[in-house]
């Protein structure tokens, strides 16, 4: 080849393969309203992007999978946790668990909290490509039964994991919003418990307490044992 | 050097490592806040201290291109550079933007979109250093009006450069249309526009150390650059998998992108074929060194961990994890690091008037940064395979999974103090030839 053919090889194939990438990013245009929702892609949306930005939360965290990794991904955090408790959250992030990585209380005033959540919300419901992908299994970390203090230990991760203590105290420590479980394990049988953990509503049709579908059996069971051993 | 305004690079030179070293500090101070509790995290939380490690990245290779620019536009177009005093303001512009940049950070000033964190101001700050650099180089050429391919694709590199910038500047609404021009930013630049500038910097370097004819080096040059593009540009399609944009671009993305590895291979080929080919005698072993081992890295980082990860069928797991970490690191060393530290190694000396220097610490620079490297890169690697291993598939919980991964972290930790000592020394190079006096 030629230098002078290897230069118009450089220069068509650039053009080219840019033109067509231009079409495609036309295209795109056209179906970004369907895929993300643009009717729902309110003011209040918008601002929530905005103090998104403000406090570079994505300095942290992924959304969308892109950003930085030292935190979850919150692309989905609005369909796996809710309204109620990201409200919670928000308001006061800090894990008391002191070995555990920790999300810094940025103050956030309460009005941008309920627009970071109406961002979240907007985003958990953009067409993804199905993209976190569910597990293939979902581990258990008990194959077989567990033994009563293995159990115990679990439910305690299980209780810390999902944040219960934003809302609720034991010991003293934790949030006021739900009742004090210091002492659960004497006024409630496990079948109640497992009940209110899993569907709130069907126990107070007007509760605070949201509900945590997502949690599998074994982790239901794990937080039983450990809230009916608080006596 | 053969035109007095080259000398004009040594400081850009200069300020590129001793960046260089600050963000290599502060990618230290990120791992120490994977593996342990922040006892600051409330002075420098882990969003800030990531900010300044990667902005001070693109300032130091800013600066390096920059330099090899000024180094090299001068020899191509066989004249002096059109203005020196121009480069000395865009020297001192960019200089007080990256600096207010990071002491914004500190008080959270931030735009909040990462890697783009610079707020809107300083952005077009940027703007206007782009304009003044572009200008001047410009200007250079037409003076006597010789075009080598060598300065052709730089410019067009840098001009690529600066169009791609304009995307980081506005505000977008929509979050799938934000990332989706943040990748014509981030990926047309790595995977693009910093291609052109690096393989025609390779290409000068390589014309000058072998003697092989510039028009077989020419000719080559342009096949790989077409490459690049070819492949590049409908490769951004890669990023474009899972953020609501059409499901074509799994097919798009995935195709075109795992082609991308072909230019960088032929790099590699092509960079070996002139060493061996050379009608000269290379004399400047330890600048050989940094040629064939950064075209071997860039295709070991780039190229292999950069296809590794490319399929849909594999990004779906791997996707925001630390397997992205890994080949971040490893591809931005490969392509950019090891190519402006040949260039500083090949052009400095010269700049100085030195006809030999000691070349003995910058061989402890290349072994200590290219292995401390390559174990960081091992590091992330294990980490991220753990990660996708346990979190993505096995679907447990985010922060359960991290405190798995932590041995690979300190992996990383040790293999980044090495390679901080690496470039401490580099600076120390950098420092000594650039004070030395003339022989
Ligand atoms: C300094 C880093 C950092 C910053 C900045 C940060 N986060 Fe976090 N975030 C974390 C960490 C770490 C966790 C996990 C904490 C835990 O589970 O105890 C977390 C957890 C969360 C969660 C819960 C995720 C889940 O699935 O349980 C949400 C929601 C969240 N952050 C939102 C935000 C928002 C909104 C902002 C910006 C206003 C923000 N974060 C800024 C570090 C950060
Ligand atoms: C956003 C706040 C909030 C969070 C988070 C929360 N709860 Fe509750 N919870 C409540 C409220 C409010 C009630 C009172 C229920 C009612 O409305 O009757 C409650 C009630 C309960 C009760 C019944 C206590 C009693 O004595 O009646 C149990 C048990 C309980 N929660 C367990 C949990 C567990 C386990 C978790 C974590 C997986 C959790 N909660 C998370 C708000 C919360
Ligand atoms: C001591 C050496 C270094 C250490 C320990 C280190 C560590 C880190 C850490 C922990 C992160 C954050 C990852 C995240 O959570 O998103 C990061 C990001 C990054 N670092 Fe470094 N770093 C070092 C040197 C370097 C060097 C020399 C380069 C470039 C040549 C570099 C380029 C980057 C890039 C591009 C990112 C963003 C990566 C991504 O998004 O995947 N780092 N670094
Ligand atoms: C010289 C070149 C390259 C550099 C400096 C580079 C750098 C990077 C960086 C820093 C990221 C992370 C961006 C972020 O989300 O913060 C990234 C992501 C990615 N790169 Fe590269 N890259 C290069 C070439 C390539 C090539 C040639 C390929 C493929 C063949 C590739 C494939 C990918 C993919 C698939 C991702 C997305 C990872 C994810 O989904 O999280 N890269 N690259
Ligand atoms: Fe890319």
């Amino acid at each position: 080849m030629e230098k002078k053919t290897a230069r118009n090889f450089f220069i068509w194939g650039t053009v080219i393969c840019t033109a067509i990438f231009i079409w495609l990013t036309i295209d795109t245009h056209k179906t970004i309203p369907e895929r993300t929702n643009t009717d729902k892609l309110t003011d209040e949306v918008v601002a929530g992007k905005r103090v998104w930005h403000k406090y570079n939360c994505n300095g942290c965290h992924t959304i969308l999978g892109i950003g930085v990794y030292y935190s979850p991904d919150v692309t989905k955090v609005y369909s796996k946790r809710g309204d109620i408790w990201l409200k919670e959250y928000l308001k006061n992030p800090e894990s008391p668990d002191p070995k555990r990585r920790k999300m810094p209380n940025q103050n956030l005033s309460a009005d941008e909290i309920t627009k970071a959540i109406a961002f979240l919300q907007w985003v958990s419901e953009i067409d993804t490509n199905d993209w976190p992908p569910t597990p293939i299994t979902v581990a258990k970390v008990t194959g077989a039964p567990l033994e009563e203090t293995a159990m115990i230990l679990k439910g305690k991760t299980v209780y810390t994991q999902n944040r219960c203590d934003l809302c609720h105290r034991i010991g003293g420590q934790g949030g006021v919003i739900g009742p004090d479980l210091s002492k659960v394990g004497t006024a409630k049988v496990p079948q109640w418990l497992s009940q209110i953990i899993k569907n709130p509503i069907s126990v107070n049709p007007n509760t605070q307490m949201p509900a945590y579908p997502h949690l599998a059996d074994d982790e239901v069971q794990a937080l039983v044992s450990f809230l009916s051993g608080l006596k | 050097m053969t035109y007095e305004s080259q000398k004009v690079a040594i400081k850009f030179f200069v300020i590129s490592a001793i960046f260089f070293g600050l963000q290599t500090l502060l990618g230290l101070l990120l791992i120490i806040k994977y593996i342990w509790p922040d006892p600051i995290i409330s002075i420098l939380p882990f969003n800030t201290a990531r900010a300044i490690h990667t902005n001070l990245l693109v300032v130091w290779m800013l600066y390096g291109f920059m330099g090899g620019t000024y180094y090299v536009i001068p020899e191509e177009a066989k004249t002096e550079i059109y203005s020196r005093k121009l480069a000395d303001l865009h020297f001192w512009l960019l200089l007080i933007g990256g600096l207010v940049g990071v002491v914004g950070f500190l008080f959270g000033w931030t735009a909040g979109r990462p890697l783009l964190e610079l707020p809107v101001e300083l952005k077009w700050a940027v703007v206007v250093v782009a304009l003044i650099f572009i200008f001047n180089v410009s200007m250079t050429i037409f003076r006597t009006k010789k075009w080598t391919a060598i300065q052709g694709l730089l410019l067009g590199g840098i001009v690529m450069l600066a169009a791609m910038w304009l995307f980081a500047i506005p505000f977008f609404k929509n979050l799938t249309l934000d990332y989706y021009y943040w990748w014509w930013v981030i990926h047309l630049w790595v995977e693009g526009a910093w291609e052109l500038i690096a393989a025609s910097l390779m290409a000068f370097i390589l014309l000058k150390i072998t003697g092989v004819e510039r028009a077989i080096v020419e000719k080559w040059l342009y096949i790989e650059l077409a490459l690049v593009m070819i492949t590049g540009v409908i490769g951004t399609g890669h990023h474009y998998y899972w953020i609501g944009t059409p499901e074509y671009w799994l097919w798009w993305g995935g195709i075109f992108s795992a082609m991308e590895p072909l230019p960088i291979l032929l790099m590699v080929i092509d960079t070996l074929r002139h060493v061996k080919e050379r009608k000269i005698e290379i004399k400047e072993r330890l600048v050989l060194y940094w040629v064939v081992g950064g075209a071997i890295f860039h295709f070991i980082g780039a190229g292999v961990l950069g296809v590794a990860h490319t399929l849909p069928v594999v990004n779906r797991w791997t996707h925001g994890s630390q397997v992205t970490t890994s080949h971040g690191h490893t591809a931005f060393f490969g392509a950019y690091a090891m190519l402006i530290l040949m260039v500083v190694y090949y052009a400095l000396p010269k700049l100085k008037g030195l006809k030999q220097f000691n070349e003995a610490r910058g061989f402890w620079v290349f072994w200590i940064t290219v292995l401390g490297m390559a174990l960081m890169g091992v590091g992330f690697g294990g980490a991220g395979i753990i990660q996708t291993y346990l979190q993505r598939i096995l679907g447990i919980e985010f922060l359960t999974v991290q405190e798995f991964m932590k041995p690979w972290f300190m992996l990383v930790f040790f293999a980044g103090i090495g390679f901080t000592v690496g470039v401490v020394l580099y600076i120390i190079d950098v420092l000594k030839i650039a004070t030395a006096k003339p022989e």
